[in-house]
Formats: structure tokens, sequence, C-alpha cells
């Protein structure tokens, strides 16, 4: 391993040896201040070390990491969210007392492992990746732990994640036994000469444990429930980094390993992508807590996206699909980590513990003008409005769709975004209803998180309005 | 016949996980599972692999699993403890295990003629599976060790509520 090496995998360093320093830090002074500054900065550190590191690629940093601009740029993306989850984490554990400092030791080493998912071109790393991801979840989706809610959800996901990790790796090793590799390029020409009945088992393993972790239909029953239970910081981290994370390292496999060129596959993502469009649209409809809507709204999302993997097989040239499914992704990334952040803000300022209910929504706008018409934003970025990411996202799906003539799957997109206009557009009209008598006045968040809403809500807009540069960026790495 | 005995293994390691799961009695099912802990790393050494069979017992059924047997015995001192301790040790308890154990044991003594890898015929020296591990899968363990540092402070964060109480300090 030579210096060169090293400076490819610059963020991972600087993430690892930034936990270590926390440690040390909290170690020395346990203060919630300290520990989130220190996790700004690193995160900060971390996110220019990805700018450094652009001069050393591409380059393969021993078989399990690859090391080029799409690891970079999705790398960027989720240690930004990082950043952007500890900012708005302080706001919302200044107002609970405790040993607040682990969340951020926690936040750290799960954008860590959301990082390596970017990576990843070998099982060993996606594997390594996924785990160090999720095992640090399952603490901070039930960190504020003298309540029910967050504990029960907590025990959901690390029930129902450690049983789909066990699938996954148990796809993994019959895979392994099918093919003999475990890196990505070479396992495209080995699954190409393979002809072995293990292989179906192998597959139907792997979509399953995938599917549980991206919350696809019909392995999606566990996505409400921890949603409504984790704090919803973290429940935008969930949304927006674990999903994201995991559909990165699962389109980089697809493309490198060439699985679109599997028909039984591509048949297989086809309906999981439909059912969830369906089923996440529909049952959004029925809900009255917003953190469940937004998490059948991002199962649908999930669906939305599967469809280029599908599409990715169905044309000539997949690199129209995957600049799409990159597209898509950043924007569903950011919107969801924008709804999230400002739900958590609004029921801070509002007095009540966490903003649940639709019901709580009532008059928002009178009582909140300002935070309120950010999460509008946002509201309308997810049902992908024009002049905002969420528009260009699904049009650039759109044209994908077109280009693989999945006739189907489109009509399902267009039925999904209509319902899903309907429970949006739902949640403001809440908003603008006549205000009440407050009970409490309301307590502003601190600038940082201000600025953190104002940069992500502005971001949204940019790339909804001058989409160019970004694409450009998406062209080159892709 | 070397397959006779995968299919004799793997039996015994499906069989005494079911049993484990379906124990009413902890001291019991973990009985079991240390059962199906040795026949996995029997299974190990049948493919070929005695470093990891070797880690398997020392580690999984050795350390961890006997650390979770001493736990359970310690929580029930006293005359109940010692009445329930009784009950545990009838022979219904620990016959069958027994017999797991003899006959992975018997399973061992046949393969002492064919060291190197019965099923595969290769046999992956500890050396080798050092030079793995530090040479190109060196960023793997690092990646572990953060993975073990999330599962510790994790677990730390959710048993600190529990260790206040019994020590009498502030929740």
């Amino acid at each position: 391993m030579s210096g060169v090496n090293w400076l490819a995998v610059a963020p991972l360093l600087v993430l690892s040896g930034g936990a270590v320093l926390l440690m040390l830090v909290v170690s020395v002074r346990r203060s919630t201040e300290v520990a989130c500054v220190t996790t700004t900065l690193i995160m900060a550190a971390a996110l220019l070390s990805c700018l450094w590191a652009r001069t050393a690629i591409p380059e393969i940093v021993t078989p399990l990491l690859l090391a080029d601009g799409y690891a970079l740029f999705f790398c960027a993306l989720f240690i930004g969210c990082g950043l952007v989850t500890a900012i708005i984490a302080r706001e919302y554990l200044l107002l609970r007392a405790g040993e607040n400092e682990e969340f951020f030791l926690l936040l750290l080493l799960s954008t860590l492992g959301a990082a390596t998912l970017a990576y990843a071109n070998h099982f060993a790393s996606l594997l390594l990746g996924m785990e160090l991801l999720s095992v640090s979840l399952y603490a901070l989706i039930g960190y504020p732990d003298k309540l029910l809610r967050p504990l029960e959800a907590a025990i959901k996901y690390l029930v129902l994640s450690a049983a789909a990790s066990a699938t996954f790796l148990f796809g993994f090793a019959l895979l392994y036994a099918a093919v003999g590799v475990l890196d990505y390029p070479a396992m495209g020409a080995a699954l190409a000469a393979a002809d072995n009945p293990v292989l179906l088992a192998a597959a139907a393993l792997i979509i399953a444990g995938l599917g549980y972790k991206l919350s696809a239909v019909p392995f999606h029953m566990w996505t409400p429930d921890v949603y409504e239970g984790a704090p919803a910081p973290i429940a935008g981290f969930l949304a927006a980094v674990s999903k994201g994370a995991i559909f990165a390292a699962l389109l980089r496999w697809w493309m490198a390993a060439g699985l679109y060129e599997l028909p039984g596959l591509l048949t297989v993502i086809g309906i999981v992508a439909g059912a969830s469009m369906l089923v996440g649209n529909l049952l959004a409809l029925l809900q009255d807590n917003i953190k469940r809507v937004l998490a059948y709204s991002s199962i649908a999302h999930m669906g939305y996206l599967l469809i280029v993997l599908v599409a990715c097989g169905m044309v000539p040239d997949p690199s129209l699909a995957m600049e799409a499914a990159a597209y898509y992704l950043v924007a569903y990334t950011l919107t969801n980590l924008a709804a999230f952040t400002l739900l958590g803000l609004l029921s801070r300022a509002s007095g009540t513990d966490e903003l649940d209910t639709v019901a709580d929504l009532d008059g928002l706008f009178w009582r909140q003008p300002g935070l309120s018409l950010l999460f509008t934003v946002a509201l309308l970025s997810l049902a992908g409005i024009p002049l905002t990411a969420g528009f260009i996202g699904k049009f650039y799906l759109f044209s994908a769709g077109v280009a693989g003539e999945l006739w189907g799957l489109l009509a399902l997109l267009v039925i999904g975004s209509g319902l899903g206009l309907f429970y949006y557009l739902r949640l403001v009209y809440r908003m603008t209803l006549k205000a009440e008598p407050q009970t409490q006045p309301p307590s502003t968040p601190g600038w940082s998180a201000r600025l953190t809403c104002y940069g992500l809500v502005l971001a949204m807009l940019y790339f909804g309005i001058v989409p160019a540069p970004l694409m450009e960026i998406l062209r080159t790495i892709l | 016949m070397i397959l006779s005995l995968f299919y004799v293994a793997a039996s015994i390691a499906v069989l005494s996980t079911v049993i484990a799961l379906s124990r009413t009695n902890a001291a019991h099912a973990l009985i079991y599972l240390i059962m199906s802990l040795l026949s996995v790393a029997v299974i190990f050494f049948i493919m070929g692999a005695p470093f990891a069979a070797a880690l398997e017992v020392v580690i999984y059924a050795g350390a961890i699993m006997v650390l979770f047997v001493f736990v359970i015995m310690m929580l029930n001192l006293g005359e109940a403890g010692q009445a329930r301790e009784r009950e545990w040790l009838k022979p219904s308890g620990w016959l069958l295990p027994g017999l797991f154990a003899l006959v992975l044991l018997a399973e061992l003594l046949i393969l002492q003629g064919s060291m190197d890898g019965a099923t595969s015929g290769i046999a992956v020296e500890p050396k080798a599976v050092g030079l793995t591990l530090f040479g190109p899968y060196v960023l793997a363990v690092e990646l572990a060790s953060m993975l073990l540092l999330a599962g510790l402070v994790g677990a730390y964060h959710v048993g600190r509520s529990f260790l206040a109480r019994d020590r009498g300090g502030p929740r």
C-alpha cells in the first residue's frame, strides 16, 4: 500500500480517526456542545478531504475498495448528510438531559459505514459497510432510552435488520459457492459463464436482504414503525443516508458486474418496483402520523428508483439510466433529509416533544411562517413539483423509463405521483388552516440549525432550477 | 464416507439449533447452542479450515458461551437457585447434548487420518489466513474493528442506565 493509496481513501481515514479522537475528547470532557462541535469539525474535514482525494483517483485500494469519482461523490453526499444530522441533533439533544456524547460517536461511525458503501467494490466491504451503518443505527434509534417508542423501534430494527443481514450473507455464501469470486468486476464474467441452480436461491436471498434494507415492498413493514419511533434527526438520517448508501452500493454492483444483463433479475426487480410504488403511495394516504406518511412515501421513492435498474437492462447504453439514478438519489437524499430535519425543528419551535400527528400541523403557517415555508418546499420537492430537485429527478427517471420502453412501470410512476401529490398537499393544507390560540411561546432554533435548513432548501431549489452543473458532474463520474 | 460425516455434523447443527430455540429453560438452551457451535466447528474442519474450526471452538463455544452460562447461573444464587440448579443437572438436560458431543468427537477422530481438507482437498493453514487478513484484506480488519467499536458504544449506552441503577448512582 503506497502513499497514493491512502490519499484516495482519505475521507474514510478522517472519519475513523475522527471517531477515535472524539472518544478521547469525550473521555476528557463530557459535554454535548464540545462533542457536537468536534463532530461537526471532523465531518467538515472529511468533506474537504473528498476534494483532496480527487487528485489520487482512480485507484484500486486493496481488492475491497475502488476509489473513483462515483465513490468520492457519494461519499461527499453522505458525509454532508452526516454533518447536517450532527448540527440538527444538537438542537434535539440540548432539550434532553443525559449523556448525549455517544450519539455523536455513533453518528460518525454510521457515516463511516455509509462512506464505505460508496467505495465498496467487493462483498466483504459491502457487508462491513452495511453492518457498520446498521449496528450504529440500532443504538441511535433507541437513543432516548427512557421512552418506550424509540425502544420499540430499535428492537424492531435490530431483529429485522439482523435477520436481513443473515439472509443477505447466506445469499453471498451461495453465490460464492457457485461462481467462486467476491469482487464485482470478476463476478460479471463468472455469472455469465455459470449455470448453477444454486444461483437462483442465492439471488432470492440477496434480493430479500437488499429489499429489506431498501424497504421495498414486500419487505417494507418495519419502515413506518421504526421511523415513527426514532428521534426525528435519526429518522432523517435513516431515510436519506441509510437507504441512499445501500442503493448507491447496489447501483455500483449492478453496473460493475453487469447484472442488468440477467433477464430474470430484471423481472423480479420490476415487480418489486411496481409493488413499492403502489403500496407505498396507497398506504401513505391512510396515515395520520407525519413520520409514517414520510416513511411510506420513502418506500414509494425507492420503488421509483428501482425503475432505473430495470431500465439499465432494456437500453443498449445504460449511461442515461445511471445518470437518472444518481440524480434522483441526490434529490431523494436532500429532500428526505430536509423534510425530517424541518419536522424536528418545527416540533421544537411548537413546544411539543415531537410533532407527530397531522393535526399538530394545524395553523402552523401563522405560528411559524419561516419554518413552515421551508417545510412546504421540501414537501413539494418530494411530490416532484417543478422548480425543485424532486421534479428534475422524476423527469430524469421518466426519460430513462421511456428509453427503456417500460410502459407498465411508468404508468405506476404516474399513478403513484398523483397519489403522492394528494397526501403531500394535504400536509401543506393543514398548515394553512386557521390558527389556534397558542399555548406556549415558540422557541426559535439556534442559528446553526437555521442556517443548515436554509442551505438544504436552497440546494433543493438550486438543483431544481439550474440542474445542468450537477448533471455535468454526474456525467463525468459515471 | 467423508460426505456422510458432513451430513451427520450438519444435522446435529440444525437439530441442536432448533432445540435451543424451543427450550424454555435458558441454561438448557445455551447448552444446545454450544452444541450447535461445536458442530459448525466440525463442519469447518471437514471443509479444510482447521484454523476457523479452532477459532469457532475457542471464541464462540469457549469464551462467549461459557460467559453466558456463568452469568445465567450467577443470577440464580441462594436456596431457590440451588434447587433450580439441581433441576438443571437432571439427565434429561445433558444426555442429548452429551450424545451430540460424543458423535462430534467420533467424527473428529475419524478425520484425524485425513487432515488436509476432507471435502475440498485443500487445508487452509493459519499462516495463510493471517497473510490474507493482513495483506489484501487489511482494510476489512480495520472496518471490523470500527464495527466492534460501534457495537461496544451502543451496548454501553443501552446498558448504562442499568449499571447506574445497580450502583445506586444517578440515572
